[in-house]
């Protein structure tokens, strides 16, 4: 199923150091190292705080490392979101009050100046994956959080990005609407072969969906272990997946324990 | 069901108005025999029989100085606009040009008349250009302030989806800033009435400002006082729901930034 053909990004040593306003620094990512095939499913799994937005917005392009390097199929990250290369789902939805749904799911194709009709067909096809067909002529203050929520997944998807970057996609909605988003962001993987960053906070989440685990921990703002799961999909709550949710489970009590 | 309560309340200060100005009026020529009364508070039903008599000359003149402000007020919307996303677009003119800007609102209009005329030589041009001056400020003022309050995570998803930097105006900062826009078109399109009939009374020849003072000194028609007082009032009221009207057209309900 994996494409072999290399890394689609590659993060070395990066740390990334904020600075207050009066010049303390506070050091976010430390010294990260992480590689990426093409056609991934990886999870970047941590506790609020720990750092998972800052370098998701630095494998986007949308912040600065501090030191370090990274690079997008070769290319800097800026080069790649010029290129068109990213989809992105924020964690809050991001989406332009003035617009309506189905404008907003345009929007992306409208950048890239996708011809009206064209830009409006793929929407709706997008729009209906989400289940939000119904909705395409409402404006977001009308939606409830989930919905907007799908409504962003359904933006994101949009230009058929090759990477697809989600920050906390699925914590506003309901169990069922989860479920049911999981099994066709699955679909979408394995039929598009994208290479998905996904950030949470939601262990079964992680080891429901991913194949590589990017364990974070808050105090030491470094990727503590990158766990690979290998049991096939569809993943049942059987043996192997209540063993490997609880694998990762000890390696964030490791870090609690040694930092006690 | 809101704007049927302002409506009731609008018409009971306006009933209550006029009661208090008859009753005085009536105090004034009835009771007192003031000889002056009917230049001090005539009776509305001689204004209005004055009116009757005048309507021609009143509405005559008000267009006049209705199409000054206007002109003025499209010009110093286009400059102050244009200045707005100037200082957007470098924060070192922003903090360079934002004081004296703040200060060029101290020269008052009286002072500011002469120097315009120096610089114009024309007095059409010279009273356009006032009004252009008072409104340009509130404009751009409150376009900047939109211009700024746009929220980093839009900017982000803009850049993300790819966004050059004028489709970021065009199709973020720009739409964003609307409502911020009109609230200072609300403050500057009665000023714009106010500064053209001021600028009637200063040199010109025409304008309901020249009405007003020609007659207060005794010359010309002294009917034509207090109508025109009336009409000038109902000018600047006028404009201000004219704005309004115009933005209800233009915004969708959803992102009109609610007075109250
Ligand atoms: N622009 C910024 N300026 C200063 N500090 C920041 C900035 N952005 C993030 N931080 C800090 O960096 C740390 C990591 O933030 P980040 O948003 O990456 O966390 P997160 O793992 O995404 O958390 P959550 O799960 O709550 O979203 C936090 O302590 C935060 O205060
Ligand atoms: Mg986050």
């Amino acid at each position: 199923m994996k494409k072999l053909s290399g890394y689609a990004i590659k993060i070395d040593n990066i740390t990334k150091v904020f600075y207050d306003a009066k010049g303390k620094g506070r050091v976010v990512l430390d010294n990260v190292s992480l590689n990426i095939n093409a056609g991934d499913f990886v999870s970047l799994l941590g506790p609020s705080g720990c750092g998972k937005t800052t370098l998701l917005r630095i494998i986007a392009g949308l912040e600065e490392k501090t030191s370090g390097g990274i690079s997008v199929f070769g290319m800097s990250p800026r080069d790649a979101r010029v290129k068109n290369t990213y989809g992105f789902v924020f964690q809050d939805p991001s989406l332009l009050e003035w617009r309506t749904v189905l404008e907003n799911v345009c929007l992306p194709l409208e950048l890239k100046k996708v011809p009206k009709k064209k830009r409006i067909e793929i929407a709706r096809e997008k729009l209906s994956l989400v289940d939000l067909s119904a909705y395409e002529k409402n404006y977001p203050s009308e939606l409830s959080g989930g919905m907007k929520q799908r409504v962003g997944i359904a933006r994101a998807l949009v230009t058929e990005p090759e990477i697809l970057l989600m920050d906390e996609p699925f914590s506003a909605l309901d169990e069922f609407t989860k479920e049911r988003l999981y099994n066709d962001i699955l679909r979408i993987w394995q039929k598009t072969n994208k290479t998905i960053v996904f950030v949470t906070h939601n262990i079964n989440e992680a080891v429901k969906l991913s194949n590589k685990v990017c364990v974070m921990t808050t105090n030491s703002a470094k990727i503590a272990k990158v766990a690979e799961i290998d049991i096939p999909y569809p993943r049942k709550r059987n043996v192997d997946f209540i063993n490997k949710v609880s694998e990762i489970k000890e390696i964030f009590e490791g870090y609690f324990y040694e930092n006690i | 069901m809101k704007t049927s309560k302002k409506l009731i309340s609008l018409s009971v200060w306006l009933i209550l108005f006029v009661l208090i100005w008859e009753a005085a009026a009536m105090v004034l020529s009835d009771i007192l025999h003031d000889p002056l009364a009917e230049k001090k508070v005539p009776k509305l039903l001689t204004i209005a029989k004055s009116f009757l008599e005048n309507y021609q000359v009143i509405l005559n003149q008000s267009f006049i100085t209705l199409s000054y402000a206007f002109s003025g007020l499209l010009i110093g919307t286009a400059l102050g606009v244009i200045l707005a996303i100037t200082l957007r677009l470098s924060k070192t003119l922003e903090k360079a040009v934002l004081p004296y800007l703040l200060a060029s609102q101290m020269v008052p209009i009286l002072g500011l008349a002469p120097i315009m005329f120096g610089l114009f030589k024309n007095i059409s041009a010279c009273r356009v250009a006032i009004c252009a001056y008072t409104t340009f400020f509130p404009v751009s003022l409150n376009m900047l302030l939109g211009l700024n309050s746009v929220p980093e995570n839009l900017n982000s998803m803009m850049r993300v989806f790819g966004a050059k930097k004028f489709q970021i105006y065009k199709k973020l900062l720009i739409p964003f800033s609307l409502p911020y826009l009109f609230s200072g078109l609300k403050i500057s399109a009665p000023v714009a009435i106010s500064a053209s009939i001021l600028a009637d009374t200063l040199s010109a020849k025409d304008g309901i400002g020249y009405v007003i003072i020609y007659t207060l000194y005794g010359a010309g028609t002294a009917g034509q006082f207090w109508p025109a007082i009336i009409v000038s009032a109902l000018l600047g009221v006028l404009s201000f729901f004219a704005v309004n009207f115009i933005e209800a057209i233009l915004l969708p309900k959803k992102i009109r930034v609610d007075e109250q």
